[in-house]
């Protein structure tokens, strides 16, 4: 390869993948993937398959934007989105948990339902169909950090977004502590690995649940805030799209730990913002870059699996190899 | 107390009434605490009706009215509750072999728009382009369940995932198909319509009288043939009892000898088939041509639907034709009070939370009917002999 070549290349990589824009992009598309990863993440911890989350965010989206609609403040947004999520959570919680209906099943039945709710809801409080926006709603307004806004590329890149983005940074940090730093995250991790062991040394198993499942519908909810408020501030109808999910698989990939939920959630923006990147250009109808987000989460769950398994035959032939030598 | 007694001391003197008591038992059971969820959903319903400042009492009225309270309205239903016995058997099929297939949604579209592209791209006689047409459909949506099918089998990646993600890649692929290579005019997203040789007949075009103003079509004859042959399968054959099995124990279905992988592929591409043929049926009786996203929901409804009916195949078909009903009912509430149409969805979800859970039942009797101490002991007593 020639110089020149190179030099093109590195200006297509400058000008299509890493520049401000790009990475702003990249951190603004994680937020949402990374908060529906932490939902999935703290029940899955706690030992539960929790697939209701995508609903759990529509109904956050929903609070949020009927708060800062009613009460004309952004953080009357916020507080009743994360109360929505609590109280979703809770009601999950306990028709799953206590009155022991199929959590899957529960799951599938509160996803249609939110659809179908927040549809009804619009149409009723707010009489519109398809998507509210009003200008008594107040969004989040992008935060700029005194020092670090200076810096020069760092700057623009980390500083000036929502204050979801940075909570979210902050939660992924506090939810590490207290999962490995903290009694209440050792009961948790206990619960989920050996429920009957945990509930023999005296935790309680079920309050245990209860609570991740109730803290995973706070995480959802902000999900669901920052969709609402965090750019335009509008409800459209379905604009979970999928995000549930995809934090499900997130969840997958970082292996239950929460930097790795923060990690693929980052590279799973930066997929999507090279997809929008590329729409810019008319090279392949919007259709298929749409499709982007879902067809990377089958590609990466497929990659990943794959992996893993592969890994576990090496380790099971190595551990036979070992076992073989023993005998000779 | 003296009728208990009494009871109880037939009970053990005969061992055939303590059985048929019992299972009566259970059917009564069963059936009080789905009537107590619809009861307990509709109550529901009416605090939202009346916070809104409409009298419950009216709307349900007018809901009823609107499914059943004319011809018109009743061949209504009929056309909306087709494609939902589709989605529901499909549905119902999945979660009985263990599989939740939450995409039918995905299955029903692809099945429609492969179906679609035979019925107008091809002019064949009507013997063979009908069958030729709802064949393709069929294979399109097992197509569609194929991928997660496989991904859930050879890596163990739950279905729920990837069926979810196929439902939005098939949205968009279907938005590309219906703007760029299949699109017939400059106007709209839409495909040529479908051959005549290729249509399902609709009532109204039998017999003027029969079905006036509605679009319900002999689609749901083929529906209800599909839950025919559904039925028997599950009941009668080899395939129906694995299917049924795998559902139910995979150690144990293994232990029997059962092909697992085949059982459980077989179950979940039967389910896409039917989902897509639901979807070509919808397209062929009312449709005539894919309009783009032509009709979403039909198969989360089915998912609904199916979870209402217990996850059985005449249940499934019962609360199929109801939420079709009562759709049709929705439809025209919206007109006539303005009340939105996904009131219906709303009360249905709210049935199905009562209804999944068989332990807030058993809560509620606890604490409003709880037995006398002494009954509880000589239950105990009667166990020990």
């Amino acid at each position: 390869m020639d110089a020149d070549t190179v030099a093109q290349l590195l200006d297509i990589l400058q000008r299509y993948v890493f520049n401000v824009a790009n990475l702003q992009g990249m951190l603004r598309l994680a937020t949402p993937v990374a908060l529906a990863g932490l939902c999935a993440l703290i029940t899955s911890r706690a030992g539960i398959l929790n697939i209701a989350g995508e609903g759990m965010i529509l109904f956050g989206a929903w609070f949020a934007v009927a708060g800062s609609y009613f009460f004309e403040s952004a953080l009357a947004g916020v507080l009743a989105a994360m109360l929505s999520g609590a109280v979703i959570g809770g009601l999950f919680a306990l028709f799953s948990l206590r009155f022991r209906a199929h959590i899957i099943i529960m799951g599938i039945a509160i996803n249609i339902f939110a659809v179908a709710a927040t549809i009804f809801m619009t149409r009723v409080v707010f009489g519109q169909a398809g998507a509210f926006a009003d200008p008594r709603i107040v969004g989040l307004h992008p935060i700029d950090i005194p020092i670090i806004k200076d810096i020069p590329f760092l700057g623009p890149v980390l500083s000036g977004h929502s204050i979801i983005i940075y909570l979210t940074w902050i939660l992924v940090a506090l939810t590490t502590v207290f999962l490995y730093r903290t009694p209440w995250g050792l009961h948790l991790r206990a619960v989920g690995e050996n429920p009957h062991a945990a509930e023999a040394l005296g935790i309680n198993v079920e309050r245990i649940r209860f609570g991740a499942v109730m803290a995973s519908g706070v995480f959802a909810s902000l999900a669901g805030v920052y969709l609402a408020l965090g750019h335009l501030q509008m409800f459209t109808d379905q604009m979970s799209a999928g995000r549930g999910f995809i934090g499900m698989a997130v969840n997958t990939f970082g292996g239950g730990e929460p930097i790795g939920v923060f990690l693929s959630s980052l590279l799973f923006g930066f997929v999507d913002t090279i997809g929008w990147r590329l729409q810019g250009e008319r090279l392949i109808p919007v259709y298929f870059i749409s499709m982007l987000p879902y067809v990377a989460t089958l590609l990466a769950l497929t990659a990943f699996t794959l992996h893993r398994e592969r890994a576990r035959k090496a380790a099971l032939a190595n551990s036979n190899n070992g076992e073989e030598q023993q005998e000779d | 107390m003296s009728n208990t007694d009494k009871s109880s001391t037939q009970a053990s003197q005969s061992g055939v009434l303590a059985t048929l008591q019992r299972s009566l038992r259970g059917i009564l059971q069963g059936s009080v605490s789905i009537l107590l969820s619809i009861l307990a959903a509709m109550v529901v319903g009416s605090i939202i009706m009346a916070w809104h400042g409409q009298n419950p009492l009216e709307i349900y009225g007018l809901l009823f009215k609107g499914a059943f309270g004319s011809q018109r309205s009743i061949f209504i239903s009929i056309q909306r509750a087709t494609p939902l016995v589709f989605t529901a058997i499909a549905s119902t099929l999945a979660f009985r072999t263990g599989v939740f297939n939450v995409g039918v949604e995905g299955q029903f579209f692809i099945g429609a728009i492969c179906g679609t592209f035979v019925g107008y791209a091809f002019k064949l006689p009507l013997i063979i382009h009908l069958p030729l047409t709802l064949l393709v459909g069929f294979l399109g949506g097992a197509l569609w369940a194929y991928f997660p099918t496989i991904m859930r089998q050879r890596l163990g990646i739950s279905e729920i995932i990837t069926t979810i993600m196929t439902n939005y890649i098939a949205t968009f692929l279907i938005s590309y198909l219906t703007n760029y290579p299949m699109r017939d005019t400059l106007t709209t997203p839409e495909t040529p319509p479908v051959h005549e040789s290729a249509r399902l007949v609709q009532f109204v075009e039998l017999n003027e009288n029969l079905g006036k103003g509605s679009q319900a079509h002999v689609g749901i004859f083929i529906a209800l043939a599909v839950v025919a042959a559904m039925y028997f399968i599950f009941k009668y054959t080899k395939l129906g009892y694995e299917w049924r099995m795998v559902g139910i124990s995979f150690p144990f279905s293994e232990f029997g000898g059962m092909d697992l992988d085949r059982t459980f592929i077989s179950g979940m591409l039967v389910s896409g088939g039917i989902a897509g043929l639901g979807g070509i049926v919808e397209i062929l009786g009312v449709w005539r041509e894919y309009k783009n996203l032509f009709a979403i929901g039909f198969g989360f409804r089915g998912n609904l639907a199916a979870l209402l009916g217990g996850q059985t195949i005449l249940g499934s078909t019962v609360a199929a034709l109801f939420y079709g009903s009562m759709e049709a009912g929705a439809l025209g509430l919206e007109w006539a009070a303005g009340v939105p149409r996904q009131l219906i969805d709303v009360i249905v979800g709210l049935i199905i939370f009562f209804m999944a859970a068989p332990g807030m039942w058993a809560f509620v009797r606890r604490i409003r009917w709880a037995r006398p101490s002494e009954e509880v002991r000589r239950t105990t007593k009667e166990l020990e002999v």
